[in-house]
């Protein structure tokens, strides 16, 4: 009696470990660390939007977002990666994706990614940044396009405006046209580096998206001695003349209200300036979105998209939460919900943009991308770190800024300045 | 002697000596080989093909080389030698004549020095975030001044690419020179009193006093002080961070927000590295004729 008595008084909570242990394993609640660089905002609503949904599914969130640039995000990825602990999840985007996968193994996603046939509804462009190496390394989450402008509603009506322009002559046209009107910054672009970049890059793939696919993208020694860069540096001049000079260290956001009430007349920004004018209250009928200009008459897309790469782990939880993400991610709903908080377009080729929760300027931007895939002006953007790895984006930025800022630089030494910046970062 | 005392007895004194060995010498060591430890590893990295991540292997005085090319690296040292001699005199300058007018026994005193080291207290990030609303000629001065009828008046600097640097040297000056003047204050109220009569007996008027008896005593005071802000400016970073963000353009880089810069925004650690050695470099050239200067004196003091 003693003896079986101790023998099960050792063996019940024995058992009753294994078992519990086992029940864990069968239902593990799918867990996720995730780290992002959007805190605030539409950015904020719509990632906490996702976690929501996350939840649904049973799923654990846990999501520690690093404010600021996606380099100030990179910094706590580094550490973590450096302290052999990543997170199960975290934004990268761009050229980066290849570059960073090198430094720590990260989940193949080629699985999943067939299993949902998700590689036929995605652009040609974003299958190679997020399938280097031949693998899906990184799931694209939302498009943006760098090349849109807003034009204040209020603005054009003091010029008497009431066509978009289409080309670099119409816009250079109707900005001149606001500033008799009186309006004394007709442009509104932020003074940060990336603004510069935008700049740059509208004018040039306005001007001809094929050199700027030569020059930017590929490096290509004559492209970027070409006659179009130069132009295009001449065009950013004007842009930066029309500009208000105050802005020179501003973020955009610092005054929307200003090219809201018809101060400023035209904004040069991605989608995301929709989702954050929608957040701050102002309404779709203040602005009218349109793509940036563009010279042979065909649309050009400038692109920019935000994506998430898995670090992986061993921990049977944070592997599930993984893969539920990787399928939310992938889910139109899950798209359509994402993109209509923040602005952006889906990723997903075939999504239906016709419900009303889209603006017109959304249809555009996705009806645009469509075309612009099917006569191959599709390129990726600088200044959001889409066309280079970090170290050349910043040495062409640094030379791009520098000409923005001083105005008594020659478009000429803008591209030698441009030139020089490159070969030292090669 | 040492024979002779029992071994239970110098176990004792150990373990009254127990609190000064962990209190003093534990942080003390730890924190002097995190220094001594970080910069070998600094260094070390410098001469490595280190990119996102510290990497194994040899590349010379590659990274050096490159740094020293970059034009950013040329502008931000030239852009440390504006700033850090502007920065420097003007701190200088101005904690003295604060100092000296302290030192007239005038009513108030307290509260003056209180509110002149003020700005000593708050950090630097606060300071550029609110000069660079001060200097915004949108919002700040410039507005304020054309809003008050003078409508030509312009005070640009923050956004003219020539002129930003300046802004940084305004917003680090009233940043540090109420430290000057408290160094400069504790000075003149050390100077002997026996040599201000004396020269008040030969006849010598208060600026007299000033210019040949009391300042000539400060000159250690000034040379500390002196020392202390360089290693200031040359290790500048939020400041500059929080103002410009070594903008317009790339205008106002410092060797800080370079090798930040190469570091984490553009993934190069090892040329971010070399920059930060440069840096190193830079501060032991400031600090090492100093530390020679000190101990001449005292070389000479102990003579005399």
């Amino acid at each position: 009696m003693r003896r079986i008595g101790r023998r099960a008084v050792l063996a019940a909570p024995a058992a009753l470990l294994a078992a519990s242990r086992a029940a864990r394993a069968q239902a593990v609640k799918p867990r996720l660390t995730l780290i992002t660089q959007w805190s605030t905002g539409s950015d904020g609503a719509a990632i906490t939007a996702l976690g929501k949904k996350f939840e649904e599914r049973g799923g654990i969130w846990q999501h520690s977002p690093v404010p600021g640039f996606t380099t100030d995000m990179m910094n706590k990825l580094r550490a973590q990666i450096m302290a052999g602990d990543p997170p199960a999840c975290s934004q990268l985007k761009g050229p980066d994706i290849a570059a960073w996968s090198k430094i720590a193994p990260t989940v193949n996603l080629d699985a999943v990614v067939t299993a949902a046939g998700y590689e036929k509804v995605v652009a040609p462009d974003l299958t190679k940044i997020h399938k280097p190496f031949g693998h899906w390394l990184a799931m694209p989450l939302q498009v943006y396009r760098t090349n849109t402008m807003f034009y204040s509603k209020r603005a054009m009506d003091r010029a008497k405006a009431t066509k978009v322009p289409t080309n670099w002559a119409e816009f250079n046209e109707l900005a001149e046209k606001m500033k008799v009107a009186g309006i004394a910054s007709p442009f509104a672009n932020g003074g940060l580096r990336f603004d510069d970049g935008m700049k740059f890059e509208t004018s040039l793939a306005g001007i001809n998206p094929a050199v700027y696919r030569a020059a930017v993208m590929e490096l290509d020694e004559k492209a970027l001695h070409s006659k179009e860069v130069r132009d295009a540096l001449v065009q950013v001049r004007k842009l930066a003349n029309w500009q208000d000079p105050n802005v020179a260290t501003q973020h955009y956001s610092v005054f929307l209200p200003r090219f809201i009430s018809g101060d400023m007349g035209i904004l040069l920004s991605g989608g995301w300036a929709q989702g954050v004018m929608l957040n701050a209250g102002y309404k779709l009928d203040d602005f009218i979105l349109a793509p940036g200009p563009t010279e042979n008459g065909k649309p050009v897309f400038i692109l920019n998209a935000d994506a998430f790469i898995f670090w992986q782990r061993k921990e049977a939880d944070l592997q599930a939460g993984q893969m539920l993400m990787a399928d939310l991610v992938m889910n139109p709903a899950i798209q359509t919900m994402y993109s209509q908080i923040t602005g952006s377009i889906p990723v997903r080729t075939d999504a239906d943009l016709t419900g009303a929760g889209w603006s017109d300027g959304q249809r555009e931007a996705a009806k645009t991308l469509r075309e612009a895939v099917g006569v191959n002006q599709v390129v990726l953007s600088l200044g959001h770190n889409m066309a280079q790895p970090n170290d050349m984006t910043a040495a062409m930025l640094d030379a791009i800024g520098e000409y923005v800022h001083d105005r008594t630089m020659t478009p000429d030494q803008g591209v030698d300045r441009l030139n020089e910046a490159i070969a030292n970062a090669r | 002697m040492r024979t002779t005392t029992p071994p239970r007895s110098s176990a004792w004194r150990v373990v009254g000596r127990l609190p000064e060995l962990v209190v003093i010498w534990v942080p003390l060591l730890l924190c002097a080989s995190q220094v001594v430890v970080f910069t070998f590893w600094t260094t070390w990295v410098s001469f490595t093909p280190s990119t996102l991540l510290p990497a194994g292997g040899w590349v010379g005085l590659r990274n050096y080389r490159a740094v020293l090319a970059s034009r950013n690296w040329d502008i931000a040292f030239h852009n440390l030698l504006l700033f850090g001699s502007g920065f420097v005199l003007f701190a200088i300058a101005v904690g003295l004549l604060l100092a000296v007018l302290l030192d007239q026994r005038i009513r108030g005193e307290n509260v003056l020095r209180t509110i002149f080291l003020y700005p000593m207290a708050v950090s630097f990030v606060v300071t550029g975030t609110v000069w660079s609303w001060l200097l915004n000629p949108g919002i700040g001065v410039q507005k304020l001044v054309q809003g008050l009828g003078w409508s030509n008046f312009r005070f640009d600097w923050l956004v003219q690419p020539k002129m930003a640097i300046y802004t940084i040297v305004i917003a680090a000056v009233w940043q540090a020179s109420g430290f000057a003047m408290a160094l400069f204050t504790a000075g003149l109220r050390s100077v002997e009193p026996d040599l201000i009569k004396a020269a008040q007996i030969d006849g010598a008027g208060p600026w007299r006093t000033y210019l040949r008896v009391i300042l000539p005593t400060l000159w250690p005071i000034v040379i500390a002080v002196l020392v202390i802000l360089l290693q200031f400016a040359i290790k500048a970073f939020d400041l500059v961070r929080a103002l410009t963000d070594g903008g317009p353009g790339i205008s106002t880089q410092l060797p800080t927000l370079v090798v930040y810069d190469f570091m984490f925004q553009r993934g190069l650690l090892g040329r971010g590295a070399a920059a930060a050695v440069l840096m190193l470099l830079t501060l032991l050239a400031v600090l090492a004729p100093y530390a020679v200067w000190k101990r001449v004196q005292k070389r000479r003091a102990a003579r005399a």
